[in-house]
């Protein structure tokens, strides 16, 4: 229920500010008035009306998703493109509309004030929604299998970001150990699996080891309703150069020799 | 003489078959390891099996279903590996609680014996403790268990080596011994402090200079710890045969090796080597290899190889 809140408060937040960053570079182009020439009720209408395609689009781009950082080059990247989008959207609807064109440097600002405004403040808003979902009882409780360096540095990251999926129970299949791992407790075996996605409520179980129980694995997430994650490094991928694709409409895992940036494009 | 069973353990290592039923309950070849220990157990010695609180139902269910009725349940309160008694701890409990002043024939539930246990009980001397020892006939194979050193008599022990880097011999200790009740006190002191180890007591009793016989025995003997370890007792007791239970079906398939199929399984289209199903599954247009598929799943158009999969599964290719 918090994370809907939360997420149906972000959706109309950003429709409020794709608006309301075109009605500031309305006015920071025509000035602070309304003028006649180029009527300030037609262009908001245009505005309102493409603000939740934009929104949409926005969307597609999963940036509204739960794994996803806001404060990242490629996330910015997602919105930018987003927003030209938006751009041109609205030039589109108002030229079909109106069957008139206006001021470039509007279109410019209404893009640039659009994509940072709206990068910024997902930038904030997802800051304090990470909080809100971590506080106890945690919204996303999540399990790691696996024991590893890998799996140390994970649950590091995840509580130094404040990360919506909290680690709060670590099992392994060999045994170990450890009591805790950066304050998040090992139960133990993973014969203890049921007990703790019952006691825990588990919503995420992230496997950091154990290659040869992930049908098991899954099956359990899958049994639950639990969404199941996996580090590549269990695979034996390691070096963060793997990127999921699909082959004749197969998912497959990609890792490609490493060559010029831009033979990315095309491998 | 009483028979005691340890079957308290969780059996991590066999997870996730194990997730929901106890070691000794697993089918092998077709009937329960703890069922094939039970058969071979003299009629005139009442048994008793010590497990856990977690998976006590299992026991209490398989109890029913066997024809004797001199099978007791006793359960440990312990619902996980961290809080059990220890093996030996179990045993004197039991002891305590029951005054046992007889005979005990220990068992351990997850070891598969091939021999005949009157033969075991008649090679036994008055007062003297005994213990099972496989001969693996390979000394590099027993690097993995604890070996027996016999004598010049060829039939006291001398001494226990446990898991030696070095074996010198390759006689393996098992999990079947009889305890006279003459040991009885001393088993009972002794487990306060190494509740764990039901060897140790063997240890002890060399300790203090009482003998420990030891029967040898070379018919096929499984302990049954691991995936491993249980699909090679499966293939070595099935051998190159398909096992089907008479609800179960089979169409189209190839089988090699040994394949075991539970009640209410369907399998169609398949190719299976070395496959044990348990029951209520559905498996269609699958290849599967060295694989054990726990009760209630449906495996269609996938391939598999060694894999334990655990009760419940779906996995459908599309």
């Amino acid at each position: 229920m918090r994370y809907r809140i939360l997420m149906i408060l972000w959706l109309l937040s950003d429709l409020l500010l794709f608006v309301g960053t075109y009605a500031l570079a309305y006015f920071l182009r025509v000035g602070w008035i309304f003028s006649s020439d180029f009527p300030f009720d037609k262009f908001i209408n245009i505005t309102v009306i493409v603000a939740p395609v934009w929104l949409l689009v926005l969307a597609t781009t999963r940036t509204f998703a739960l794994t996803r950082s806001q404060a990242t080059p490629r996330n910015a990247a997602y919105i930018t493109y987003s927003a030209l989008v938006g751009v041109a959207l609205f030039t589109l609807t108002y030229y079909f509309q109106y069957a008139q064109f206006f001021s470039r440097m509007l279109l410019m600002m209404a893009f640039v004030f659009s994509a940072a405004v709206v990068w910024g403040w997902h930038c904030g808003y997802s800051a304090i929604m990470r909080r809100i979902l971590r506080k106890n009882p945690a919204v996303f409780p999540t399990l790691i299998v696996g024991v590893t360096r890998e799996s140390g540095r994970l649950i590091e990251r995840l509580n130094r970001s404040n990360h919506p999926l909290k680690p709060v129970a670590i099992l392994d299949g060999r045994g170990v150990k450890d009591g805790e791992v950066h304050g998040v407790p090992v139960r133990g075996k993973l014969n203890k699996l049921e007990d703790v996605l019952e006691q825990e409520h588990i919503t995420h179980l992230i496997q950091c080891s154990d290659l040869e129980q992930s049908l098991n694995l899954l099956s359990a997430c899958r049994k639950r309703g639990c969404t199941y994650l996996l580090l590549p490094s269990v695979l034996g991928i390691v070096e963060r150069d793997e990127r999921v694709d699909t082959l004749e409409g197969q998912p497959v895992t990609i890792v490609s020799p490493k060559e010029h940036w831009w033979t990315w494009f095309f491998r | 003489m009483q028979t005691f069973i340890l079957a308290g353990g969780f059996a991590t290592r066999l997870w996730p078959l194990t997730e929901k039923r106890a070691k000794p309950l697993l089918p092998l070849a077709g009937k329960p390891i703890l069922s094939h220990l039970v058969l071979n157990t003299p009629a005139d010695s009442p048994i008793t099996v010590s497990t856990n609180a977690a998976l006590a139902e299992g026991f209490t269910q398989w109890k029913k279903e066997q024809q004797r009725s001199d099978i007791a349940i006793v359960v440990e309160d312990t619902a996980h590996d961290d809080q059990k008694l220890g093996a030996l701890g179990a045993v004197a409990q039991w002891v305590a609680q029951r005054n046992i002043d007889e005979d005990i024939l220990l068992l351990t539930g997850d070891n598969y014996c091939g021999f005949n246990m009157q033969e075991f009980l008649r090679a036994a001397r008055p007062g003297t403790a005994m213990l099972a020892a496989h001969d693996l006939g390979n000394r590099e194979a027993a690097k993995a268990f604890g070996t027996v050193i016999l004598g010049k008599d060829g039939r006291t022990i001398q001494a226990f080596e446990e898991k030696p880097p070095e074996p010198r011999t390759s006689l393996v200790s098992t999990g079947c011994s009889l305890l006279p009740a003459s040991t009885i006190p001393l088993l009972v002191d002794h487990a306060r402090h190494h509740p764990d180890n039901v060897g140790s007591i063997f240890e002890e009793f060399l300790r203090q200079g009482k003998p420990v016989d030891c029967f040898t025995f070379e018919e096929p003997w499984f302990d049954i710890g691991s995936f491993e370890a249980y699909l090679e007792a499966t293939k070595a007791l099935v051998g190159e045969r398909v096992l089907i239970e008479g609800t179960a079906s089979l169409e189209r398939t190839q089988c090699h090796g040994a394949v075991v199929i539970g009640k209410n399984t369907h399998v169609k289209d398949c190719d299976l080597h070395n496959v044990v199903l348990f029951e209520n599954c559905t498996i269609e247009d699958c290849v599967l290899q060295d694989c054990i598929i726990d009760n209630h799943c449906t495996l269609k158009g996938v391939d598999l190889t060694g894999k334990m999969l655990r009760a419940g599964t779906s996995l459908t290719q599309n």
